[in-house]
C-alpha cells in the first residue's frame, strides 16, 4: 500500500515536470518521421558506371535481351558532371600504377537503366552508360561507387575490368574474380540442380518496422538507466533521500516507485511508437511484459551507478560510456556482416533480439521467457545492492 | 575584459579537471576512436555468411572461406538454429550427391543468391585461374562506413560538450553563483564567453586527437579546424540554451534528448534522403556541419562547398543565439 501511494506520488510530481513530456514529444516527433519520412520499402541506391567496349550492336543485342528478360528498365538519359580530379590507378597483379590528372570540368549525357529484383520489382541498382572508360574511372574515383568495362573480342567472348575504391576486402575481388569464369546459362543450369528449403515463414521487416526494435530499446529502455539517475540527483539536491532517514517508509520503496515511474514513461513513449507501426502484429501481453522487465533492469542499473557518486557531474563518465557500450549492438543490428562473438555478450543484443521477434509477431517464446528471467533476476539482484548502498549512507 | 573571461575559462577548467569531467571529455571520444580503428575492418566484411557442418569436406569449406563468413556446427539442428536468428545466415549441408541450401525465408535475396551461385561454382570447379575479370584500384584505404562513425563521433563530441556547458550552467544555477556574477564587474556576455570556452576548446582538441588516432593525416587540415571552429559556436548555443532553461538536471537530462532528435535526423536526411528531398533538412546546422565534414574526411570537399556549409553551421547557430537572447538574459539575471 505504501509503494502504491509512493508511486503514485512520484507520478503525480513525473506528471508535473518537463521531462515527462519531453519523452512523449520526442516519440510523437519520432512516429511522425518515420510514418512520413522513412519509405517502407525504398529503392536500392547502389550505383554503376560501366562502359562497353565492343561494337555498337554487339551492346544492343546484350542490352535488348537483358530489356525483354526484364532484369533492367531503361529511364531517362542522366547529365552527369565529372570533376576535376588527380588520381592513380594501380594493378596489383602486375603491379602497374598509371597516374590521371583531369584538370576540366565535364558534363556528360549517360544512358541510364534501372537493375531490377525480378521477385519484387525493386530497383536494385542504377547503371549509367559511359562512351569511354577514362570517363567511368573519374565517376567512380569521385563518388566511390563501383566501375567496370566490358569488352567483346572478334569471337565474341567477353572480358571484364573492374575499378575498385581500394578499401574492399579481399573476399569481394575473390567474389568478382570466380564469377567470370564459367557463362551465366552453366551456372544457371547447374544452380537449378541445388534444393532450397525454407525452414519458417518469418516475415522480414520493412524499413519503417526495422526501426521500432532499435527505439523500444534505447530510446526507451536504455533512457531509464539515464533519466532514473537525473531523477536521484534531483532528489538528493533537494534533500529527499536523506529526509527518507527519518520517515518510517523503507529506502527500497523509494527506489521500486522512481523505478515504477521509469517503467511508465517508457511504456507511454513506446506504445505511442509501436503501436501505430507494428498494428497487430505483435504479441502485446509479450512485449510488454519484456519492455517493462528491460526497464526495470536497466533502472535498477542506473540506480546502483548513482548510489556511487553524489552529483551526476561526477557519475557523468561512467554513465555515458555504459551508454556507449550498450548501444554498440545496434551496429550489428543494421550491419549484418558485423556480428562478433564479443557482441553477443552486451546485454542490449539479446534485447534486440528478442524486441525483433516479438515486433513481428514470430517471437522465440522460449528465448524471450529465458532472458526476460535473466534480466528480472539480475535487476533484482541490482536493485537489492542499490538498496544497500542508498541505506548505507543515504546522504550519498 | 579578456582578462576576466580567461579567469572564468580557467575556474571552469579547475573545477571540471576536480570533478573529473574534463578528464571523461577528453577521454571518451579518444576511447571511442579506438574502438572505430578496430570496428572498421569488421563492418566492412563480405555481408554474406553461411553455415556448414564442421564434417562437411575441408576443400568445400575452405572453398567457400574465401568469398564468405563461414560458421562451422556440428548437427543440422545447430544450422537450423543458426540460418533462424536474427541475421541473414544460409546454410549449405551436403544430401545425395549434390547439396541443400538452407533459408529461413526472410533473409535479403542477394544473401541467398550469393550463396547459391558460390556454392554452385564450387561445385562445377571454378577457380580464379580461368577468370576473364581483372581488377584495378585507386588505392583508397578508408572506407566509407568509418568516414561516417567517425562523423558521427565529432557530432557526438560537439553534443558532449555542449553538455558540459549545460551542466555547468544547472550546477552555477543551484549554488547561486550566477546571481553572485550579476554584482561582479564581468559583463553577462564576458561570463558567456568564458563559461563556453572550456567546452568549445575540448570540443576541438578532442576532434583534432580522435581524427589522428584513426589515421586521417592527410585531410584538408584548415578546413576541419574551420568547420571546427564554427562548430564550437553550435556547442556554445546548445550548451547556454539547456542549461539556461533548465532549472534543475532533470530538465537538463530532456535537453540532451531533444538535441538527439536534430543530430540523429541530420545524420539520417544526409545518408538516406534522396538528393531532390535534401533541402529539407537545410534547416539544422547540425546537417551542415555533417555534410562539411563528410565531404572532407572522404577527401571530397571543394573551398566553395565548405564555405557555404561554415556560413550555414555559423548563420543557423547565430540566428538561434540571437532569438534565444532574451531567455539568456533572462536565465542569467
Amino acid at each position: 500500500m505504501k509503494l502504491l501511494s509512493s508511486y503514485l506520488k512520484e507520478m503525480k510530481i513525473a506528471s508535473r515536470g518537463f521531462y515527462f513530456y519531453i519523452e512523449i514529444f520526442v516519440a510523437i516527433i519520432l512516429l511522425l518521421v518515420i510514418l512520413v519520412g522513412v519509405d517502407p520499402n525504398p529503392d536500392s541506391k547502389m550505383v554503376e558506371y560501366i562502359y562497353y567496349d565492343m561494337p555498337e550492336e554487339v551492346y544492343e543485342f546484350i542490352i535488348d535481351k537483358d530489356i525483354k528478360e526484364g532484369k533492367i528498365r531503361q529511364i531517362d538519359d542522366t547529365e552527369l558532371e565529372l570533376k576535376p580530379v588527380e588520381f592513380e590507378v594501380s594493378n596489383k597483379e602486375s603491379g602497374e600504377i598509371i597516374s590521371y590528372t583531369y584538370e576540366e570540368k565535364k558534363t556528360v549525357l549517360s544512358k541510364t537503366y534501372q537493375k531490377l529484383n525480378p521477385d519484387t520489382g525493386k530497383v536494385k541498382s542504377t547503371i549509367y552508360i559511359l562512351d569511354n572508360e577514362e570517363d567511368i574511372q573519374r565517376l567512380s574515383v569521385t563518388t566511390g561507387d563501383i566501375a567496370a568495362t566490358i569488352t567483346a573480342n572478334e569471337e565474341g567472348e567477353f572480358s571484364y575490368r573492374y575499378f575498385l575504391q581500394g578499401y574492399e576486402k579481399e573476399r569481394f575481388s575473390n567474389i568478382l574474380y570466380i564469377l567470370h569464369t564459367y557463362s551465366p546459362d552453366e551456372v544457371d543450369a547447374q544452380r537449378d540442380l541445388q534444393v532450397v528449403r525454407e525452414i519458417g515463414v518469418t516475415e522480414r521487416m520493412n524499413n519503417q518496422e526495422a526501426v521500432v526494435p532499435v527505439f523500444v530499446t534505447f530510446a526507451g529502455a536504455l533512457m531509464g538507466f539515464f533519466i532514473i539517475m537525473s531523477y536521484i540527483y534531483l532528489d538528493k539536491d533537494e534533500g529527499v533521500i536523506s529526509a527518507f532517514a527519518v520517515t518510517p517508509s523503507a529506502v527500497w520503496k523509494y527506489l521500486l516507485s522512481k523505478t515504477f515511474v521509469i517503467i511508465t514513461t517508457v511504456v507511454i513513449s513506446s506504445s505511442i511508437i509501436v503501436i501505430p507501426i507494428m498494428r497487430l502484429k505483435p504479441n502485446y501481453l509479450l512485449f510488454y511484459m519484456f519492455l517493462m522487465i528491460i526497464t526495470y533492469a536497466f533502472a535498477a542499473l542506473g540506480l546502483l551507478v548513482a548510489s556511487f557518486f553524489d552529483s551526476i557531474s561526477k557519475a557523468f563518465g561512467v554513465l555515458y560510456l555504459t551508454m556507449i557500450a550498450l548501444m554498440l549492438p545496434a551496429f550489428s543490428y543494421y550491419i549484418s556482416s558485423f556480428d562478433p562473438l564479443w557482441l553477443r555478450f552486451f546485454p542490449t543484443y539479446p534485447v534486440l533480439q528478442g524486441f525483433k521477434g516479438i515486433l513481428v509477431g514470430q517471437a522465440d517464446l522460449a528465448y524471450v521467457l529465458t532472458y526476460s528471467l535473466v534480466f528480472l533476476v539480475a535487476g533484482t539482484l541490482l536493485l537489492a545492492l542499490a538498496n544497500i548502498r542508498f541505506k548505507k549512507s543515504l546522504s550519498v | 575584459m579578456m582578462k576576466k573571461i580567461i579567469r572564468i575559462f580557467r575556474k571552469d577548467a579547475t573545477i571540471a579537471t576536480r570533478d573529473a569531467m574534463l578528464i571523461y571529455i577528453i577521454v571518451i571520444p579518444i576511447l571511442l576512436a579506438i574502438g572505430i580503428l578496430f570496428f572498421a575492418p569488421g563492418v566492412t566484411d563480405s555481408a554474406v555468411k553461411v553455415a556448414m557442418f564442421e564434417s562437411d569436406a575441408p576443400a568445400h569449406i575452405e572453398y567457400m572461406e574465401n568469398y564468405v563468413q563461414v560458421e562451422q556446427f556440428d548437427s543440422m539442428k545447430e544450422i537450423e538454429r543458426r540460418v533462424g536468428k536474427r541475421d541473414d545466415v544460409v546454410g549449405i549441408v551436403p544430401v545425395n550427391e549434390g547439396y541443400e541450401i538452407i533459408v529461413e525465408g526472410n533473409e535479403d535475396q542477394s544473401a541467398i543468391e550469393s550463396a547459391e551461385v558460390l556454392n554452385t561454382l564450387f561445385e562445377l570447379g571454378a577457380t580464379r585461374e580461368n577468370t576473364t575479370a581483372e581488377i584495378l584500384d585507386f588505392g583508397k584505404t578508408v572506407p566509407p562506413l568509418k568516414t561516417k562513425l567517425v562523423n558521427m563521433l565529432i557530432l557526438m563530441v560537439i553534443m558532449l560538450a555542449g553538455m558540459i556547458i549545460s551542466l555547468g550552467i544547472v550546477e552555477e544555477k543551484s549554488d547561486n553563483t550566477i546571481s553572485a556574477m550579476n554584482v561582479t564587474p564581468v559583463s553577462q556576455n564576458g561570463f558567456i564567453i568564458g563559461k563556453s570556452l572550456l567546452g568549445g576548446f575540448v570540443a576541438l582538441g578532442s576532434i583534432v586527437v580522435a581524427l589522428l588516432i584513426m589515421g586521417y593525416f592527410d585531410i584538408n587540415w584548415l578546413m576541419i579546424l574551420l568547420v571546427g571552429l564554427t562548430s564550437m559556436i553550435l556547442t556554445f548555443v546548445i550548451g547556454f540554451i539547456q542549461g539556461l532553461g533548465s532549472d534543475d538536471v532533470i530538465e537538463a537530462a530532456a535537453g540532451v534528448k531533444m538535441t538527439m532528435l536534430p543530430i540523429a535526423g541530420s545524420i539520417a536526411g544526409y545518408e538516406l534522403l534522396a538528393d531532390k528531398w535534401q533541402w529539407t533538412m537545410y534547416w539544422s546546422p547540425f546537417y551542415w556541419a555533417y555534410k562539411a565534414n563528410d565531404l572532407i574526411l572522404s577527401k571530397a570537399a571543394d573551398w566553395g562547398t565548405v564555405l557555404i556549409c561554415i556560413a550555414a553551421v555559423t548563420g543557423l547557430s547565430m540566428a538561434i543565439y540571437f532569438i534565444s537572447i532574451p531567455k539568456i538574459r533572462k536565465g542569467l539575471s
